[in-house]
């Protein structure tokens, strides 16, 4: 009895009061790529403003605030344990959806309805739009309990088509395909059959094609797409010049890079929105192949450890939402380095955690802070 | 599968992804790294071009025909234009359009060619001062456009002699391949304008900028100064190219009142009316072209700023043309000479004659024994017998008879052997037929005809080509008949020149033998004066010619003149000093044959006056030719044409007397 008794003593205590100890690779990771993303913001940005008579480090000193409440709120949301995270997602989903049509009644900012203005601050509804679709995808998933039945994959569908549908309208081309690579991703770690998972392939492929025909996609969008699509396409046009004058500047920065606050492209500002969406340029011109290599090791690191948390999680609503944190950290980082490199059309995706924009930053931490909640709450045995 | 098993699944899916971007980086910054860094030089620096001021145009004197004036011109820099899809570029195209009062779309068509190019393009040149200075004060309403000096065309004495002078426009689609030539750039359309523009163009200045991707200049890293077009030095003489115009309007004047004397317009309605006058004269000595113009002629300053249908519309027909070089005209008695030379140089003589100083009687009418379809009876111009002739006084008095039965002689003895073409070999060799080569665009070539190019003729209209000949001939064994070489000898039939040819020829035949190369350039210089190109002159072919022969045929041209039964005789009468020493020939090439119509009407004869001179006849400088094309007859009215532009050139501009209609009825 006694030895049984030993036997299963430890066990409990592992269960119920394992310290909840963070997972040092995530956030040094995270920390990593902030840093980075300081750094390159920085360089990116502050020759360009002085050039044009502005405080150089105006922009900087923003992102600075923004990662400073990124950071908090990677924190706080590590803190909010599986359960509590389960009542709040249909309130986070609803909210969520809320945003997304308030901001096509906002004032345009830049031509598209993309922001709300509060204060001094641009609130951009769909960044945090992801975070609701990946917890409410979660909560469909576990309540299937292992059993996909047609019924789920329908009623995923339907979740995720409302938010694309109110993005799709801003227009923000970008972010309806993030949505829908959420939903193919969780709904084949879920239990798709491989059948099912090649038909929602396809469907997906279909309905954007179908949106080309009925001519539904912005002019612009499409220039983007086809200047992309046909190589012949004249270099000069606005759509992929942008892509051309970056895929220039990382081939110039070489194996070593030109070094930090060298580079001629995108300190010239040769290179358009290199503090945002073509932060990874700069990085890739000044500091070559090293920095860029680096940067994909950082993340294949986050997703790596986000991945293990959803292998380790306790409960199947947390693995998911660790599945769909991975899936949208992904995306963002191939979409967004692939089209600094040409391999991808013009999204405008922000790289996370590393470009500059305060809603994508904190709404990137609060996922990540999710997935690492489910780490640092995993079962105590390995399944 | 477990879930487990999906997510390693997932994770490999990733790991996919990501290995794909490092993969792509080392492709970029390793293995492709070099050319990325090439591109990215030549996208710091931004170059511009000045144009250069084309060179200007002078005559033998040096005096300005062609220069240019400081202006200014608002172009477009394409590099700085808003981008294609912004709407500020339809406003700045509304903005330009309502600036400059060319249409919208044609301005959008030089926005989008500068920003293709990413060059500058003229939008609109010579602007005037408050045109200039709207757009510097409201520069912010025109994105990408800048006011820059750009000198402009002025042509000073360009109406003078626009036919050389030609005239500059803006490059068609041939010239757009030439490497250099933009839409908006400006080049030589004729004359000498065309034949020398690219040594008129010089070569444009190069300004390199270090740039940021606005295309904000950051500093300036070199510069090329434009180098301007080198100056024509012409050898045209400008006072001589005066008289010549003067004396055509002239001749074209008395020509028209004495076929109507109301005047006359030409064209359809009216076959008679002289159309124009041409006429060039060459230096004998060396083949420069002293002086060419073809009257009613044009100004080339209308092409400067744009020439619109109307204004065109406006000029009368062919006007922009060199007939000097482009016309073809039946050389008609003015052949003579060439004949007159190949029967001294080759033996030959009329039948029935041991000489070419035996006699024989110049009758109204041939009848030529011809066994072939050719005509039988052959008619002089002058009806009634002319009295015993031997070459000399039939060359004075332009006897046809006797120069048909020299041609006849020569058909007789060598028809259908080698020996068949000689009267055509010593056209050819004494410069007809051929391109002169002279350095001015668009000549044409004139006709020798022969039996292989009638054979030639006759095979091509066959097979479907132009109607060169009688039908009927093509059923003959051979499309060449004797008749044809009767026709040639006189200068008629196919027979077909220009009159500088027709100059050519004659310095050639009077020099002793030379055929020079006509030329309207003496030299290219810069603008201190440095020769750039020497254009010296040329022997297209040196031709031996006995002396004897030479002498001879000064003398009786002199006689053409000089003598009281010469064609030419009347139109000299008051040319005044130094008269004995002019030579020349008359020439009427017939046009429309009169002839009595099956309704009892009569078309009336229409010919085309030709005079050839030469003086000084006894060490010949200058050929003057003078055609006015359906203007009458040589010596009524193109001797008397020519005769004030040789008192000029022998006595200077005091002994020049105006044009005063010669003998109605010589040849």
């Amino acid at each position: 009895m006694a030895l049984t008794a030993r036997r299963m003593e430890p066990v409990t205590i592992l269960q119920r009061e394992r310290p909840m100890r963070p997972d040092i690779l995530l956030v040094l990771a995270y920390f990593a790529l902030a840093a980075l993303g300081i750094i390159m913001v920085y360089s990116a940005s502050a020759p360009r403003l002085e050039a044009f008579g502005e405080d150089p480090s105006s922009l900087i000193r923003r992102h600075l605030a923004f990662v400073g409440i990124g950071v908090v709120a990677f924190v706080l949301s590590s803190a909010i344990p599986g359960r509590t995270l389960r009542t709040m997602t249909p309130a986070v989903y609803i909210g969520s959806i809320v945003t997304l049509v308030a901001v096509l009644f906002a004032p345009k900012l830049a031509g598209v309805n993309r922001w709300i203005q509060i204060g001094d601050f641009q609130f951009q509804p769909s960044e945090f739009a992801k975070v609701a679709v990946i917890l409410v995808l979660a909560l469909l998933l576990a309540g299937a309990h292992d059993r996909l039945r047609l019924g789920h994959i329908a009623r995923g569908i339907a979740l995720v088509t409302v938010p694309a549908a109110l993005t799709f309208f801003q227009p923000d081309l970008g972010t309806m395909l993030v949505f829908s690579f959420i939903a193919i991703a969780m709904l084949f770690v879920g239990g798709t059959t491989w059948r099912q998972f090649a038909f929602l392939l396809v469907a997906a492929i279909v309905i954007a094609v179908a949106l080309f025909q009925v001519g539904a996609l912005r002019e612009y969008q499409l220039t983007r797409l086809t200047a992309f699509l046909d190589p012949t396409a004249d270099l000069d046009a606005t759509a992929l010049y942008n892509q051309r004058q970056s895929e220039i500047a990382i081939g110039s920065g070489g194996f070593l890079g030109k070094g930090l606050f060298e580079g001629t492209q995108t300190n010239l500002s040769f290179v358009p929105a290199q503090a945002t969406d073509f932060i990874f340029t700069a990085v890739g011109e000044q500091l070559g192949f090293i920095g860029g290599a680096i940067v994909i090791a950082l993340y294949s690191l986050l997703v790596w450890r986000i991945l293990a948390a959803a292998a380790a999680g306790r409960e199947a609503f947390t693995r998911f939402v660790a599945v769909g944190v991975a899936t949208v950290i992904v995306f963002h980082v191939f979409v967004n380095i692939g089209m600094t490199m040409r391999l991808m059309p013009v999204t405008g995706l922000p790289l996370p955690f590393i470009s500059a924009g305060g809603s994508a930053f904190i709404a990137m931490s609060i996922a990540l802070g999710l997935a690492h909640s489910v780490w640092m709450r995993r079962s105590p045995v390995p399944e | 599968m477990s879930f487990g098993a999906r997510l390693l699944v997932l994770g490999l899916a990733f790991l996919t992804l990501f290995s794909v971007l490092t993969l792509r980086l080392w492709q970029m910054q390793v293995t492709a790294a070099e050319e990325y860094r090439d591109q990215a030089e030549t996208n710091l620096v931004r170059i511009v071009e000045t144009p250069a001021p084309r060179g200007e145009i002078r005559d033998t004197e040096g005096r300005l025909i062609a220069g240019n004036r400081p202006a200014l011109a608002a172009v477009v820099e394409g590099s700085l234009l808003p981008a294609a899809d912004d709407p500020a570029i339809d406003e700045l195209v509304q903005r330009l359009a309502a600036f400059s009062g060319l249409p919208a779309s044609e301005i959008a068509v030089v926005l989008a060619e500068a920003r293709e190019r990413g060059d500058r393009e003229t939008i609109l040149a010579d602007l005037n001062d408050e045109q200039a200075v709207f757009l510097v004060e409201r520069d912010e309403l025109f994105p990408g456009i800048s006011v820059v000096p750009q000198p402009v065309r002025v042509y000073e004495r360009g109406s003078s002699v626009p036919h050389v002078v030609g005239f500059i426009g803006r490059p068609d689609a041939d010239d757009l391949e030439k490497p250099g030539i933009g839409p908006t750039d400006v080049l030589g359309k004729a004359g000498v304008e065309r034949e020398y523009d690219e040594v008129l163009r010089g070569a444009p200045g190069i300004v390199k900028y270090q740039v940021n991707a606005q295309q904000e200049i950051l500093e300036t890293l070199g510069e090329q100064p434009p180098a301007p077009g080198g100056t024509l030095i012409l050898e045209i003489d400008l006072d001589l190219q005066e008289v010549l115009n003067d004396a055509l309007e002239q001749g074209l004047t008395l020509a028209r009142l004495s076929h109507s004397a109301r005047g006359c317009v030409p064209g359809d309605a009216d076959p008679g009316c002289p159309v124009r006058a041409v006429g060039v004269v060459l230096d004998a000595t060396d083949g420069a072209v002293l002086a060419m113009s073809s009257v009613p002629g044009y100004d080339p300053d209308l092409f400067v700023d744009g020439v619109t249908q109307a204004e065109l519309d406006a000029l009368p027909e062919g006007v922009f043309n060199n007939f000097a070089i482009q016309g073809q005209y039946a050389p008609a008695s003015t052949f003579k000479a060439v004949t007159y030379v190949t029967a001294y140089e080759n033996g030959l003589t009329p039948r029935e004659t041991g000489s070419l100083e035996d006699e024989i009687e110049c009758t109204g009418i041939l009848e030529a024994p011809f066994t072939d379809a050719s005509q039988l009876v052959w008619r002089n111009w002058k009806r009634a017998d002319d009295g015993l002739q031997n070459i000399h006084r039939a060359l004075v008095r332009s006897c046809n008879t006797y120069f048909w039965d020299i041609a006849l002689n020569l058909w007789n003895e060598f028809k259908e052997t080698a020996g068949e073409d000689q009267l055509q070999d010593w056209a050819r060799s004494l410069g007809l037929g051929a391109r002169t080569g002279v350095d001015l665009p668009f000549e044409r070539h004139g006709i020798i005809p022969d039996r292989n190019l009638f054979e030639e003729w006759a095979a091509e209209q066959e097979a479907g080509g132009p109607r060169r000949l009688d039908p009927a001939r093509l059923d003959l064994a051979s499309p060449w008949l004797g008749g044809d070489l009767l026709q040639a000898a006189v200068g008629q039939g196919s027979v077909l020149v220009t009159p500088l040819q027709l100059a050519t020829t004659y310095a050639a035949m009077v020099n002793g033998g030379t055929v020079w190369q006509p030329r309207v350039v003496r030299e290219v210089v810069d603008t201190d004066g440095r020769r750039l190109l020497a254009n010296p002159r040329q022997a297209l072919n040196r031709v031996e010619l006995s002396p004897r022969t030479v002498l001879q045929l000064r003398r009786d041209l002199q006689q053409v003149v000089n003598s009281p039964e010469g064609t030419a005789f009347a139109a000299f009468e008051d040319f005044g000093e130094g008269k004995s020493r002019v030579g020349g020939k008359t020439g009427t090439a017939q046009v429309i044959r009169a002839r009595e119509l099956e309704d009892g009407t009569t078309v009336d004869a229409v010919n085309t006056a030709i005079f050839v001179g030469v003086a000084p006849i006894d060490d010949p400088k200058y050929v003057v030719v003078v055609i006015i094309e359906r203007g009458g007859s040589g010596g009524g009215d193109a001797a008397p044409t020519a005769k004030p532009v040789l008192q000029f050139l022998l006595n200077g501009p005091g002994a020049v007397t105006a044009v005063r209609p010669g003998a109605e009825d010589f040849d």
